[in-house]
């Protein structure tokens, strides 16, 4: 007996996410599905059903509108509906009508949520759409200025690169080497004008699985003519159309130009960087506790972001832009409390908040640059201003700096000439235990309050910076002091004693000196950026660091970051407190290959510093 | 159909009272749909046959292809396709539906293919693209292996397809009636033709969009869809 049901596999082998699905589950998928057909304008769903399939157009179009009206998607041939109603409890909150006489496959909620289990793919294609769907709706009620990113942000402003490209007859393999050197997931073809596309994909999909050998010319297994978009369409029409189309690469146009490539990767990149409704919910509260209900977010929120494979970076500025949010809201409740300030004044944040990288459960740095037209009578009111703002942030889940570098200490609540000597001090005359002491400073940034007190602050500082050699010898040693854990034959080398015997400490033996390598870097070539993949990137351009050595640095960093996160992400899953500490037993081989390669990294740039700065002459 | 003018509920009597136990009494002991059950709630059963030629009497069936429709829900569960195991050759006709000697040879026995079509049929209406086909090869299986013809209700896809197209004015035109075409006037996808299963569910697709246009011309039960 031959049961298959060919025309149905194979409509859903042509179409993501059924299309990622292997042979075997997708041969049996059609046998669980039920067909119901639909006149045009007849209702498929409204707001308030209880969705029980996941919904596949096979033949026609329907539009769904959420319960306010609004147009969120129009979903044709292959696409498919109900998912926000399947990983939502009810009731569904859209209605959906059909465009023309439609022909649906309904694949029942217990077997989309199977795939969603054994399947990646499947499930990765349907967070994308939900977030999607998501911001549409955000948009349908959103306020003009409070759009997300993807809704606001044209892809001229999203390529980073120019497209590589490669010639029609070049190898299969030519193309994969060229992919890899570029670290590239497409390349262009072009001949000369562009003729088609070469994706990861089709390496896989049209040469591996079809057994063609390596020199397989790229014009035969390309997808000609691809799809381009215009430099100024919004991130969110192009989203869209990937979606419709099931495509993941798109070339951007300017006119005859071709500016790049985006990536499906790329949107929702800027999506996930994006922390709006959080940090909008901040912005409305009026009292330290309620913020503390949206701060309590947080964990959670990074811990979705880890599960879709965000970068640390990005996920390091969504945490930052939180407690940014958090800090401006309070000032902004100190001073209906206390009044408006008798002179300006410039709140900083200082150390991994202002290099944009903080982490979870990350303690308070925070300083206050006053006007110098401040007087000793209004210290009282900064003083009160600072301890408001601290407590706040001590009810939102920020614990007090143990070593009280806080606005709450006078020392660090000083009119701007005051804080130009306290610099000229660290950096002219400095002793070990101060510069130690002072690194935090050097990774300051405005978060509110009067932003110009602190660039002029640190326009005075970088000017003095690079030719401070003692000054920049005492960083260089202090960022080359914690030696990487590997060992002789590069193994892991776990802390000996202590609380966190047998682990690896990944903030001061991994992200710190790398931390500490790009602030050395920057600060000795004056340049302004404070984050540390900006500071490499500025170092690398000023011809302060090969691009080589830059790019391997910045790997290690995010490899060695995002292990954190997942760490991390792991402790608040299981309600616990998130630390650096990591064991061994909590890596797969694959992430200990990779991490002792990048300690080997961040070993390799430490020697390289040593040299550049020699340390002998203060040690 | 020389026994259609008494009524099929009478033949159905006729015949269960005269068929021993087996796969043919057990059908006929589950009553059919009263005439007057509206489309969206009719059970039916999509079925295909490919056969070696269009004669009940000279030519065989090869396979046999179903799908339980119920109301306007396509069960895709219940779907089967089974090749009839036969002792003639396939002939010329496998140009058209692709099943060589070797695929019959491998197939079931036509008394276990009824049986099996039988229990799907139970209670259900059956549904096919120009039926006649169907009903009168299905027949002559059952008088083979049973010794009795097949009472049973019929809903043909074809009859429908020209009832929707026929004006006052104006016959269908021709070829508009197949099973293709009539599929594309409803905004339904292509299909490969002439594998039984495939051809089964695409007259069971064709049944949802007839029967939501029928039944908003008042012609939704039963009674006036069967023939």
């Amino acid at each position: 007996m031959d049961d298959e049901l060919a025309e149905i596999a194979d409509f859903l082998a042509a179409h993501p996410p059924f299309s990622e699905l292997p042979e075997q589950s997708l041969q049996a998928l059609p046998r669980e599905l039920t067909v119901r057909y639909y006149r045009r304008g007849s209702v498929l769903a409204t707001p308030a059903d209880e969705v029980k399939h996941l919904s596949i157009v096979r033949a026609g179009a329907v539009d769904v509108h959420d319960a306010a009206g609004a147009l969120v998607e129009r979903v044709d041939v292959g696409g498919s509906f109900g998912v926000t109603g399947l990983v939502q409890p009810p009731p569904y909150g859209f209605s959906v009508t059909a465009l023309e006489d439609t022909l649906i496959l309904e694949l029942p909620a217990s077997s989309f949520h199977r795939l969603v289990e054994s399947s990646a793919a499947f499930s990765s294609y349907f967070l994308l759409q939900q977030a999607h769907r998501l911001h549409a709706a955000v948009q349908s009620v959103a306020v003009s200025d409070s759009g997300t990113a993807v809704l606001k942000t044209r892809l001229r402003d999203m390529v980073t690169r120019p497209p590589v490209a490669i010639g029609p007859q070049a190898s299969v393999q030519e193309a994969a080497q060229l992919m890899r050197s570029e670290r590239i997931s497409s390349l262009l073809v072009q001949d000369p004008q562009v003729v088609g596309i070469v994706t990861d994909r089709d390496l896989r999909n049209r040469v591996l699985a079809d057994g063609l050998p390596p020199s397989t010319p790229v014009a035969q297994i390309m997808t000609p003519n691809p799809t381009t978009a215009d430099a100024d369409t919004l991130a969110f029409e192009l989203l869209l159309s990937m979606l419709a189309r099931g495509i993941h690469h798109v070339p951007v146009t300017d006119g005859q130009d071709l500016l790049g490539i985006i990536t499906s990767t790329d949107l929702v990149r800027l999506e996930q960087s994006n922390p709006l409704y959080v940090v909008q919910d901040i912005s409305r509260q009026n009292q330290p506790e309620d913020i503390a209900l949206a701060t309590a977010r947080l964990p959670d929120l990074v811990e979705r972001l880890v599960a879709q494979d965000a970068s640390a970076e990005d996920i390091g500025r969504v945490v930052t832009a939180v407690a940014d949010a958090v800090q401006r809201r309070l000032l902004i409740l100190a001073e209906e409390k206390l009044g408006p300030p008798p002179v300006p004044y410039c709140w900083v944040a200082l150390g991994s908040q202002g290099r944009r990288e903080q982490a979870l459960g990350a303690d308070q740095d925070h300083a206050l640059i006053l006007s110098d037209d401040v007087t000793r009578e209004h210290d009282a009111y900064f003083a009160d201003l600072a301890g408001f703002v601290r407590d706040g942030l001590v009810t939102c889940g920020y614990p007090p700096c143990p070593g009280d570098v806080m606005a709450t200490t006078p020392r660090w609540r000083q009119p701007l000439a005051t804080w130009r000597r306290q610099f000229g001090e660290w950096i002219s005359e400095p002793t070990p235990d101060a510069v130690l002491a002072a690194t935090i400073f050097f990774d300051m940034r405005a978060v509110a309050g009067e932003l110009e007190l602190c660039t002029r602050l640190r326009t005075g500082v970088l000017a003095m910076t690079p030719n401070a050699k003692i000054f920049l010898a005492h960083l260089a040693k202090q960022a080359v002091e914690h030696a990487p854990p590997i060992g002789m034959f590069r193994g892991l080398v776990l802390e000996k004693e202590g609380e966190h015997k047998s682990t690896l400490d990944l903030k001061h033996r991994g992200v710190g000196p790398v931390v500490d390598l790009a602030r050395v870097a920057a600060l000795a070539a004056g340049l302004p950026q404070v984050g540390t993949q900006a500071r490499l990137d500025a170092v690398a351009a000023a011809g302060g660091m090969s691009a080589a050595a830059t790019a391997d640095l910045k790997d290690a960093l995010e490899f060695i970051a995002y292990v954190r996160l997942r760490h991390q992400a792991r402790q608040v899953r299981e309600r616990g407190i998130p630390d650096n500490f990591v064991s061994p037993e909590e890596l797969s081989s694959f992430e200990k290959r990779h991490l002792r390669d990048a300690f080997g990294v961040v070993r390799t740039a430490q020697g390289v510093l040593a040299g550049r700065h020699p340390l002998g002459y203060i040690s | 159909m020389s026994w259609w003018p008494i009524g099929a509920n009478a033949q159905r009597r006729r015949v269960q009272r005269s068929v021993s136990e087996g796969p043919l009494r057990d059908y006929l002991d589950v009553p059919v749909p009263a005439n007057d059950t509206p489309a969206e709630q009719l059970p039916l059963l999509a079925v295909d046959l490919e056969t070696t030629g269009l004669s009940a009497r000279t030519d065989r069936i090869l396979s046999v292809g179903f799908v339980p429709v119920d109301g306007n829900v396509i069960n895709l569960s219940g779907a089967r396709h089974i090749v009839v195991r036969s002792q003639g050759e396939v002939g010329q006709s496998a140009a058209v539906h692709g099943l060589t000697d070797d695929a019959v040879a491998a197939g079931v026995p036509l008394a276990e293919a009824l049986a099996q079509l039988l229990a799907a049929l139970r209670g259900r209406v059956l549904l096919a693209h120009y039926a006649t086909i169907e009903q009168e090869f299905l027949s002559a299986a059952c008088r083979a292996v049973y010794g009795h013809p097949l009472p049973v209700r019929v809903v043909d896809t074809l009859e429908l397809q020209r009832r929707l197209t026929t004006t006052a004015w104006d016959d269908p035109r021709a070829g508009s009636l197949r099973l293709g075409a009539a599929r594309a006037a409803h905004g339904l996808p292509r299909y490969r033709a002439h594998e039984a299963l495939t051809d089964a569910l695409s007259c069971a697709e064709l049944w949802l969009a007839q029967s939501i246009a029928l039944s908003e011309r008042g012609q939704g039960r039963l009674g006036q869809l069967a023939r």
